[in-house]
């Protein structure tokens, strides 16, 4: 509790002896969980949309799969090796597996998945992370090798990634990826028994399913677009477990008796994407914005101290992070670049400044306080929202103005996938289109030994520090509030996942 | 004269006075900038209750923004977006209604017709797909519920205008020579002047909603202007933990729009106007 | 009965133009925004070249009128084209939302009536005594505030405060029922789901309260001054000197008389209210037409936008249509000719 919440002691008082559950649970093995959004269809290997990987996960199953720490486990996958020169990789698949419709999954469905049907069908997202991808040879039900036309040192980490799930040929094939899309089948933990769009998804058990038996039998995910209605529902009964709530309301629900909440910084960046033109052309710009920016106060102020400052495009704890590496909250040095430049509080240099407002929690605050802080130091920013899904469409016309607010999520932690990406100039994400780091990312992306990609990856990050082609923000936090009573394993990338729920 | 003074038109025109020089006066009476931040006291409680601090007299947002500050403000918005925007809607409208009215024929024809498909729209539906349109920012705003709202004084003051330009003093005055634009403002517009200014404060009441609609689901004034919407739309993160911060702006709605209401209704008593003015937002 | 059908094909023939028109207004202004829709429904890695594809598949490169043929062909045959957003088509998810909102907006229409009748009666009960101002300010009072405000209210009070209701989606997670008409208060009856009846009921509650009463004040002041009207009649006059008592006169002679224009103006209302569900449903999480339409405004999905605008346009005529052969079929006086 903050001190401020405390002094607002009778609301939440009042609240609490209230709050009575006013639905009584159907049944022990039953769990309602409150989601922010539905999924963009039930086809995994169509839309990267963060949110519903822990769903897709429910329904289906990936080649790989990771430990609440991150690391690479065996699930459909139980043997890779990548090879020394990185262009192939033999797998070993499980051979007790079935869909939900009885059909046995074989190495046929692995290649149909990551090889046949992105040839076949436009415009999947996972086409862009399997574009290496030569052939897969089939040698037998469970064998197969992944032939790479380049080095792909990330192959393993993907296959336990964002859309890389294993979709069954014979079913897709036979009904059309737009019926697949609507009754899916999958290999996982649960089926798919009812999906009203933007109102609630129904999951039941599968009870043949290979692997470990979930304990609940009957999952009910309620589509709950709104931050604060997802409080109420879960404070008042109606969910059993809420997540990405506002993160004062999880503070506040951490002194309500039934109720645990948590904040749990996890893989995902909250920075600001720039441009290396316009009005942050000059690298004394873009380096004041980024000392100008009291990242400590924003996380004390939005986030109850629990998102950790940063000042590099990794996540304490990930492969890439630097524990020698940060560029400190200076507003003197902030005014002292700009006046090197010709800019002061008197004379601001003038930005334009987008924002999401909802994507994830405080997001419009935090593009708030920040442009506040920048006018301190003589950086006017004009705010405007964007909708999430227009950054890549205002990104591609080079639209975009000179700092985005952004969340770039890594489940994996590879650093590849947080420096690589954001910053290669030939992938959607980074509207910094200087190519003297940029050739430098593209090389590195066909690095295959691990201690020099490694490596490579942090000199990269420190020196887009150097030059402010990204000024990283925070690490963002997962927000969750749920039953005191109601188990869940807790993922380091925020996974939330109906299978690791169980009821105390 | 008295009888303009019936309570109800005094009431309303008291509220309105009141958010009137509250929005005149914003900058004596606040002692803070309304976008100012102060990170350091975020939700801060009203200074009367325990843990409030005089400095914020009625709390904070989830900013740290003076309340205070932008309730008045905000009142300048929503008084600035209710007036342009209705007088802008009565103009257009009016304009279509003498032209539909008197002349009768094909204009009649054709503007009647432009009502009908306007009115086939729920006005909220309209005014979301125009600002989808439009982009936001106040003049958005204000231009968005012109277009929408025109028709409400259209459809009414059609039919007054119809029923004067019947009247045989109009046909006298277009017998002694005057134009078509004389007769329409000498002689027809003065005899729809009551029923337009109670249509008049009545939109004025409907805009301060709209705006406030509008800004709450994101699509009415820019991310730096001061809006009661807007203040709703911060304030629904934190209802539970910050409840005034939910239910100021709601009051200063309520209240304003009430004032707009009462003065309207009074007016349409005390003008004699037909009873038959339907609420509609 | 002929007089009505008659006046039924009159309003459909005067409807079809006015939804064209509609079509053609919302299609030319969607088209003119600053967003394309073809790069909007690619991935974030597909290439200039691969959208140009898209812009021709899509029928975007040819000509403003063409794009409308096309859109319109479609749309005579049931196709109304894809959510960009969604990727699915926008006629399935419209039908599909549809009935959530009429339902919510129809049970919003019983409360306006039954506190706008209540309302009305009572106001008139008032007429002359020293509490009639104060139901005339309480009326003026009612309408100062609009649905959203009582939305949020009710939330604040019976949703957080006091957490008696659910106001949450329109079911209670436990039940699962088989959709057969869309309307879950009829779907559960037909599944024999009483507790589920309860849930869908529970969960109706609130948000048809608050957009119920936003709408009554209007209702009980027509209700109010048709009955004045009515009684200033002589036929009121001759029953009273018949010796026919107060509440006989009131239930036989004025209120049928008063009731036609209560339900134009309910008509006009109810076209208003339905508007009104979008943002009760915003803030209820309902799934109806309104959330589909926020979502769509809010991520510039053109198709989307393009078909709900048009279901609330078909609506609204359709209601309007209804009310004006229900206020033939009550009128007596227009019915003999």
């Amino acid at each position: 509790m903050t001190p401020a919440a405390s002094r607002r002691g009778f609301l939440a008082m009042t609240a609490a002896t209230l709050a009575a559950p006013s639905l009584v649970r159907a049944a022990d093995d039953a769990v309602t969980i409150a989601w922010p959004s539905d999924v963009p269809g039930w086809d995994p290997n169509q839309r990267f949309t963060p949110d519903a990987q822990s769903l897709f996960k429910a329904v289906f199953d990936q080649p790989l799969d990771q430990a609440p720490d991150l690391k690479l486990v065996p699930h459909l996958v139980t043997r890779w090796e990548l090879s020394a020169d990185g262009l192939s990789m033999p797998i070993d698949l499980r051979d007790d597996v079935v869909f939900h419709n009885g059909e046995r999954m074989t190495a046929d469905d692995f290649r149909f998945t990551f090889f046949e049907r992105i040839k076949s069908t436009p415009g999947l997202d996972i086409a862009n992370s399997w574009r290496k991808v030569q052939d897969i040879e089939v040698l037998s039900p469970t064998k197969a090798v992944m032939r790479f036309s380049s080095p792909a040192p990330t192959a393993p980490v993907w296959l336990a990634f964002l859309g890389s799930y294993l979709v069954p040929k014979g079913y897709v094939e036979q009904v059309g990826a737009q019926a697949f899309a609507q009754k899916p089948i999958g290999t996982g933990p649960y089926r798919l028994v009812e999906w009203e769009v933007n109102g609630r998804i129904v999951l039941e058990r599968n009870d043949k399913y290979w692997g470990p038996r979930p304990a609940i039998r009957r999952v009910t995910v309620q589509i709950i677009k709104d931050p604060s209605a997802r409080v109420a529902a879960v404070q008042s009964g109606q969910v059993d477990i809420a997540i990405n709530l506002p993160v004062r309301e999880a503070v506040r629900l951490q002194g309500e008796p039934k109720l645990a909440a948590e904040l749990d910084p996890i893989t995902r960046i909250i920075l600001l994407q720039v441009r290396n033109d316009l009005g942050f052309e000059d690298a004394n710009v873009r380096l004041a914005a980024h000392h100008a920016i009291d990242k400590a106060a924003l996380s004390r102020a939005f986030y109850n101290n629990a998102a950790v400052p940063l000042s590099q495009l990794a996540t304490p704890g990930t492969p890439g992070y630097m524990d020698d590496f940060s560029v400190r909250f200076d507003p003197e040095l902030a005014k002292q670049l700009l006046a090197k430049s010709g800019f002061g509080p008197d004379k601001p240099v003038k930005i334009g400044f987008a924002t999401t407002n909802g994507q994830f929690p405080s997001d419009y605050d935090l593009a708030r306080a920040i442009a506040q802080m920048w006018k301190r130091v003589g950086i006017e920013a004009d705010i405007q929202v964007i909708e999430y899904p227009k950054y890549f469409e205002l990104n591609r016309g080079h639209k975009l103005p000179e700092a985005t607010l952004y969340s770039f999520d890594n489940a994996t932690g590879d650093p590849e996938i947080f420096v690589g990406y954001m910053l290669n100039p030939k992938l959607p994400f980074s509207p910094w289109q200087d190519m003297t780091i940029g050739q430098k990312v593209i090389d590195l992306f066909n690095v295959a030994d691990t201690a020099k990609r490694y490596a490579g990856w942090q000199a990269i990050d420190r020196e887009a520090m150097e030059i402010g082609a990204k000024i990283p923000l925070l690490q963002s936090v997962l927000t969750l509030a749920r039953q005191k009573n109601l188990a869940v394993t807790k993922y380091a990338n925020g996974w939330v996942l109906p299978q690791t729920m169980r009821w105390t | 004269m008295n009888a303009l003074l019936s309570g109800r038109v005094l009431v309303g025109a008291a509220l309105i006075l009141f958010v009137s020089l509250c929005a005149m006066f914003a900058p004596l009476l606040a002692s803070h900038d309304p976008g100012e931040q102060d990170l350091l006291n975020i939700l801060l409680p009203p200074a009367w209750s325990s843990g409030g601090d005089a400095a914020f007299p009625l709390g904070t947002d989830s900013l740290g923004r003076d309340q205070f500050a932008r309730l008045l403000y905000g009142a300048r918005l929503a008084l600035l977006v209710a007036v342009t925007a209705a007088c802008g809607a009565a103009v257009l409208g009016t304009v279509l209604a003498h032209i539909a009215g008197y002349f009768g024929g094909f204009l009649d024809w054709l503007i009647g017709r432009a009502v009908e498909v306007w009115m086939s729209f729920p006005p909220v539906i309209l005014s979301l797909i125009l600002m989808v349109g439009l982009g936001t920012g106040a003049d958005r705003v204000v231009l968005a519920i012109v277009l929408v709202d025109w028709t409400r004084f259209c459809r009414v003051l059609r039919a007054e205008v119809l029923v004067t330009t019947q009247r045989d003093y109009v046909t006298a005055a277009r017998l002694s020579g005057f134009t078509h634009l004389q007769t329409l403002i000498r002689e027809i517009l003065p005899a729809t002047l009551p029923l337009l200014i109670t249509l008049l404060s009545l939109e004025m009441g409907i805009a301060v909603i709209v705006e406030a609609i509008l800004s709450f689901v994101g699509l009415g004034v820019a991310a730096d202007q001061v809006a009661w919407g807007q203040m709703i739309a911060d304030a629904r993160s934190n209802f539970a933990l910050a409840p005034w911060t939910l239910l100021l702006p709601m009051a200063a709605i309520f209240f304003t729009v009430t004032g707009f209401n009462l003065l309207g209704d009074g007016l349409r008593r005390t003008l004699d106007v037909r009873q038959t003015i339907a609420r509609s937002a | 009965m002929i007089a009505i059908l008659f006046l039924l094909a009159r309003r459909l023939l005067t409807a079809l133009p006015i939804l064209l028109t509609v079509s053609i207004l919302m299609f030319v202004a969607l088209r003119l925004l600053p967003v394309d829709p073809a790069a909007m429904s690619m991935p974030p890695n597909a290439t200039n070249e691969d959208i140009a594809a898209k812009r021709r598949e899509m029928g975007l490169d040819k000509p403003l009128t063409t794009q409308y043929a096309i859109w319109l062909r479609g749309a005579l045959h049931g196709d109304f084209g894809r959510s960009i957003q969604l990727r699915r088509d926008a006629g399935h998810l419209v039908t599909a939302a549809l009935p959530a909102t009429i339902q919510l907006a129809l049970c919003a229409m019983v409360i306006a009536s039954v506190l706008g009748l209540g309302g009305g009666l009572l106001l008139f009960h008032l007429r002359g005594g020293a509490s009639e101002a104060l139901g005339d300010l309480g009326t003026t009072v009612l309408l100062s505030v609009p649905e959203f405000l009582w939305a949020l209210l009710f939330i604040l009070l019976f949703g957080v405060l006091l957490p008696v209701l659910p106001f949450i989606g329109q079911l209670g997670p436990q039940f699962s029922v088989v959709r057969v008409t869309g309307f879950l208060l009829i779907d559960t009856l037909l599944a024999g789901q009483g507790s589920a009846f309860a849930s869908a009921l529970a969960h109706l509650t609130l948000p048809a309260a608050a957009l119920g009463i936003a709408f009554s004040p209007a209702i009980m002041r027509v209700l109010r001054s048709g009955l004045l009207d009515v009684y200033h009649e002589d036929y009121i006059r001759q029953a009273r000197l018949r010796g026919i008592g107060e509440g006989r006169i009131l239930i036989v002679h004025a209120l049928p008389n008063a009731i036609l224009p209560t339900l134009t103006l309910m008509g006009v209302q109810f076209g208003f209210l339905f508007g009104g569900t979008l943002l009760v449903e915003v803030l209820y999480s309902y799934p109806g037409l309104g959330n589909l339409m926020v979502d769509a405004v809010r991520n510039a999905d053109l198709p989307l936008i393009q078909t709900v605008g048009l279901t609330y346009c078909i609506v609204v005529l359709l209601i309007g249509m209804t009310v004006d052969a229900l206020v033939l079929v009550l009128n007596p006086r227009l019915r003999a000719r």
